[in-house]
């Protein structure tokens, strides 16, 4: 296998206000983009070649990953312009692959291992998973190694076997589209006319990010596997322990007490007297100033969190300015996404630009749209839509 | 960004691997060189554009060679410090991609040894080394010079007398294109492309021994069987990235450039390295020289300088400098140029020195001639910039002066304080204006129907008026001219109607109110007006016609963010009506005439 076909032009309307600014595949897990796991994982695995499905948002991609040289790759753009479906996607590739290649959804989490066996199979073949909740997904019906069906998202079902959604395909696969849409539908209708496709199980990582909160716990299972890397300043008297990642010109001032596994981006400015608890991740040039607590959070780039600040379970995005004494414990919160209500333990989501005043407090499911300001002293909970102004 | 290429084969080398070069021209570069087996070795080699290389090169008759494009990082670019590089008898040749960080020690080591250096670069070490450990199998001898580098490199290597290429790689990308009794070497695939789309991409630390033809790759001292893939895209896509211009690629990179250049700030602060000359403003009046795009920027710096030091800056345009006759007092000049080659600009600022004062030089190209000239240079740390139309460039230039004004500042603490809190906001308020990309988009659809148009501004926003009004007529080709809102009664109001759009740059300081004055007495001569202002601001939105909404910033940053929205409408503009945005007519990136 040669070349690899990645689709990341989804949008991810269940992760909203995260996925306004970006696509769903630009989310970052423990100090990187989805779509970065994806392409590296790919690149180990020998393939150079890739071809991206952008869509929504598709600027944020060529910004992050441009040319791809990076990251040891050749990256070709396709834009699908209507997001239709996974074939459909895949159909705007064809005239950049040929012969044998290796299609892949740009928004799930894999890492080298998950593809090192499957990079060597023959086509057609699908790779399958083992997981707890099988119902969200197109669960695999398989005899041995050979499909016999996939049937999306069933009620009730006796195999936790699923779909990863990673394919090995031929050229010929274009002319078996006919108007399906959907890959699967496409395969079950290979299946129907006896041709067959091979079923290959990895036991290696491979994480789905369907609401907001799953950043918190993805962050948390990919961090355990990122390794210490110390680029920047650690003042003396701050104390570093377990596997933490520092990025370059990062300083870590004096009385800071940081506890792994933890990745903190470049050029930002930590302490003194700052806890960083496990597991959190920390983008590029962010502050965090004294006396604040950060556990098992996400911060994005060029965030400024004032003193004293007490932050578990959140995400953060980039750019949002908050001041002092900004209060965010994690609860036990009902959340509502669509129609469906969730049962979770989490702290605050702020979107993108939020400004908040001094002594805001937040209650635990507390979702902040982008850009939204919220004056001193208040306290926020349930969801505030982007652009708003809590005075 | 430096760029590698070679070439072993049955047609002459020299006119390959020139046209290979002029396809890595887009990653950027300041010198250039060739190395083609002929009677030996011949090399040649200058701190020239391939084009003018290839005019005054003789012709070399060999069918081996190899060749490079350099940006400069150590030593400027000179002739001396061109690749290739070649040992102490003139028979290896080596080019070479990458940053070898132990040189100065293999350097001192060599030498001892009675090792000859004739450049100041890291790389020219590697052919040395090579000559050291050669008994005949140039493969071995690269294999034992590698063992003694640190850093990271994509390398070639040829030898006088010898049909074969040596490659290696570690961290520097290199590329291995496959052709009919012949085989091409490049840093990336477009070089090569248009001879063949059959690469092999060689691994960290893998080398390889390249005939006419044969390919033989080993990894850790075992051979390997090589692993052949095909290029199906044009070469022209890759380099863009995704977008479909430079211009609108540079522009998106903005962020990461204000980013970057924060970073070697604070590093700065933190270290206390800013040097004794930029400790020196505000002690003699300050003279800022400069051209065209940079022109705006120096006068953006004159309101920031005079804002947050507190001293007097004059702000002259380097072609009108040179005329003065007179030259009053010592002055403190900041020269700004991109490429640090501007003749004009390199003319005044030997002016300047000539009278005794002392010169910064603000550039983007290392070792360029004007850091040559300056008695300091503070580089931009914007990466090579490939449209002729300055975007990224100009803002790492303002990055810059904002820079030499807050460490100079005579302001109190807390306005500081709170100014550097912006300034690490800045990346994101930038990414911000861009993700309003498609509004902008729409009303540069508007404007592109028109001929003319104005842009108006006051304060700090009358040179954002200008490199509005710039942009838009050097990429869309529609007739724009810049002015300070207050002036436009004195004459422009005659040319004012339905048929003259006006772009407001509206900024939340004290020139709001006579903006809105100037603005109303606009919507009386019915000209449709397109506001840059605060989101969120009614007043402004029920006056103008359309609004580009721009995050809130201190009104000291606002260039910035008008700025970027106002590159978008031009670049949208230029790209309704058709325009060869990259490289519009009559213009050059780098202005080396005066």
């Amino acid at each position: 296998m040669k070349q690899a076909v990645i689709l990341a032009a989804g949008e991810g309307q269940r992760l909203r206000p995260f996925t306004v600014t970006r696509p769903k595949a630009m989310l970052s897990i423990a100090g990187k983009p989805i779509l970065q796991h994806v392409v590296e994982a790919v690149a180990q695995n020998g393939i150079r070649q890739i071809v991206i499905i952008v869509g929504y948002k598709k600027e944020e991609i060529f910004d992050y990953l441009g040319a791809g040289d990076q990251f040891g790759v050749n990256i070709t753009y396709v834009t699908q312009e209507r997001q239709l479906g996974t074939a459909h996607a895949l159909a705007q590739a064809r005239d950049m692959v040929h012969d044998e290649f290796l299609v892949l959804p740009g928004d799930n989490l894999i890492d080298t291992g998950t593809i090192a066996q499957f990079v060597t199979v023959h086509p057609d073949a699908v790779l399958t998973k083992k997981v707890e909740k099988p119902s969200r997904y197109g669960v695999v019906a398989a005899d041995g190694n050979s499909l016999l069906a996939i049937i999306e998202k069933p009620k009730e079902t006796e195999s936790n076997l699923v779909n990863t959604g990673i394919y090995a395909f031929g050229t010929d696969i274009f002319d078996l589209m006919d108007t399906r849409l959907d890959i699967p539908d496409v395969l079950n209708g290979m299946l129907e006319q006896k041709r067959p496709v091979t079923v290959m199980e990895t036991d290696g990582t491979w994480l789905d990010v369907v609401y907001p909160w799953d950043i918190i716990k993805l962050n948390d299972a990919v961090l355990r596997h990122v390794p210490a890397k110390l680029g920047g300043t650690i003042e003396t008297g701050a104390y570093v322990k377990g596997q933490v990642s520092i990025g370059q010109n990062t300083v870590i001032r004096a009385n800071s007490y940081v506890l792994g596994p933890a990745v903190i981006g470049e050029h930002c400015d930590i302490g003194p007297g700052v806890c960083i608890l496990p597991s959190t991740s920390i983008g590029n040039n962010v502050v965090i100033s004294p006396f604040s607590v950060i556990e098992n959070s996400m911060i994005g780039e060029d965030v400024h969190i004032g003193p004293a600040s007490v932050i578990q379970d959140s995400v953060i995005d980039k750019g949002c300015v908050i001041k002092g004494h900004f209060t965010a414990c994690s609860g036990e919160a009902e959340l509502r996404i669509n129609d469906e209500f969730h049962m979770v333990n989490i702290g605050a989501m702020l979107g993108t630009g939020c400004r908040l005043g001094s002594s805001v407090v937040a209650q635990p499911g507390a979702i902040a749209g982008n850009y939204s300001q919220i004056q001193a002293l208040k306290l926020i909970g349930g969801r505030l839509p982007d652009r708003s102004y809590v005075v | 960004m430096c760029g590698i290429v070679g070439y072993i084969g049955e047609r002459r080398a020299q006119p390959v691997l020139l046209g290979c070069l002029r396809k890595l021209e887009y990653r950027g570069y300041d010198s250039c060189g060739i190395a083609v087996t002929a009677d030996g070795l011949q090399v040649y080699k200058d701190a020239v554009r391939v084009e003018a290389l290839a005019k005054s090169a003789p012709q070399f008759g060999g069918t081996v060679g190899i060749g490079h494009t350099r940006w400069a990082t150590h030593g400027g670019p000179s002739k001396i410090n061109a690749h290739p590089h070649l040992d102490c008898a003139g028979r290896i040749a080596v080019v070479h991609n990458g940053v070898i960080t132990n040189f100065r020690e293999l350097r001192r080591k060599l030498a001892a040894e009675g090792h000859i250096f004739l450049s100041e670069t890291d790389t020219e070490v590697i052919p040395h080394l090579i000559e050291k450990y050669d008994t005949g199998d140039l493969e071995a001898a690269v294999v034992a010079a590698l063992r003694e580098i640190e850093g990271s490199y994509a390398i070639v290597v040829m030898k006088a007398g010898e049909a074969r290429l040596v490659v290696a790689r570690k961290d520097s990308p290199l590329v291995i294109g496959i052709g009919d009794r012949e085989n091409f070497i490049a840093s990336d695939v477009p070089a090569f492309l248009e001879h063949t789309g059959r690469v092999i991409y060689l691994e960290d630390g893998q080398t390889g021994s390249i005939t006419r033809s044969g390919i033989r790759i080993n990894s850790g001292g075992r051979e390997i069987a090589p692993k052949e893939d095909k290029v199906l895209w044009s070469a022209n896509e890759a380099q863009k990235g995704g977008y479909d211009h430079f211009m609108l690629k540079e522009i998106h990179e903005q962020p990461r450039v204000i980013r970057n250049t924060l970073a070697e700030f604070t590093q700065a602060e933190e270290t206390a390295s800013g040097s004794d000359l930029t400790r020196e403003i505000g002690v003699s009046p300050i003279l800022m020289l400069a051209c065209g795009t940079s022109y705006h920027a120096a006068l953006v710096g004159k309101y920031v300088l005079e804002d947050l030091v507190n001293i007097p800056a004059t702000v002259e345009f380097a072609s009108e400098f040179n005329h003065r006759k007179n030259i009053f007092g010592k002055p403190l000049g900041i020269a700004i140029t991109q490429s640090g080659e501007t003749a004009d600009t390199l003319k005044a600022m030997k002016r300047v020195r000539s009278q005794g004062g002392r010169v910064i030089a603000v550039t983007n190209v290392v070792g360029s001639t004007a850091s040559r000239i300056a008695n300091q240079t503070i580089y931009t740390r914007a990466g090579p910039e490939i449209s002729v139309a300055a975007t990224k460039t100009f803002i790492a230039q303002l990055m810059i002066l904002y820079w030499l004004a807050m460490s100079n500042s005579k302001a109190d603490s807390r306005r500081i304080a709170s100014l550097l809190l912006e300034l690490r906001q800045l990346p994101n308020r930038v990414q911000q204006v861009l993700d309003n990309e498609g509004i902008i988009a729409g009303h540069a659809k508007f404007l592109s129907r028109y001929e003319h148009a104005f842009f108006i501004g006051r304060g700090i926003n009358y040179p954002v008026a200008l490199e509005g009004a710039l942009k838009l007529k050097e990429v869309s080709y529609i007739h724009a001219e810049g002015y300070p809102a207050g002036e436009t009664k004195h004459g422009p109001f005659a040319l004012l109607g339905r048929e003259t759009p006006v772009i407001a740059a509206v900024s939340r300081d004290d020139t709001y109110e006579a903006m809105m004055t100037s603005m109303k007495e606009i919507k009386a001569r019915s000209s449709p007006v397109i506001a840059l202002s605060e989101d969120g601001d009614g007043a402004v939105e029920e006056l103008a016609d359309f609004v580009i909404p721009v995050p809130h910033v201190d009104c000291i940053f606002s260039p910035v963010v008008n700025c970027v929205a106002l590159q978008l409408l031009a670049y949208y503009a230029a790209r309704e009506r058709g325009c060869p945005i990259d490289f519009p007519r009559n213009l050059a990136k780098s202005v080396t005439v005066e």
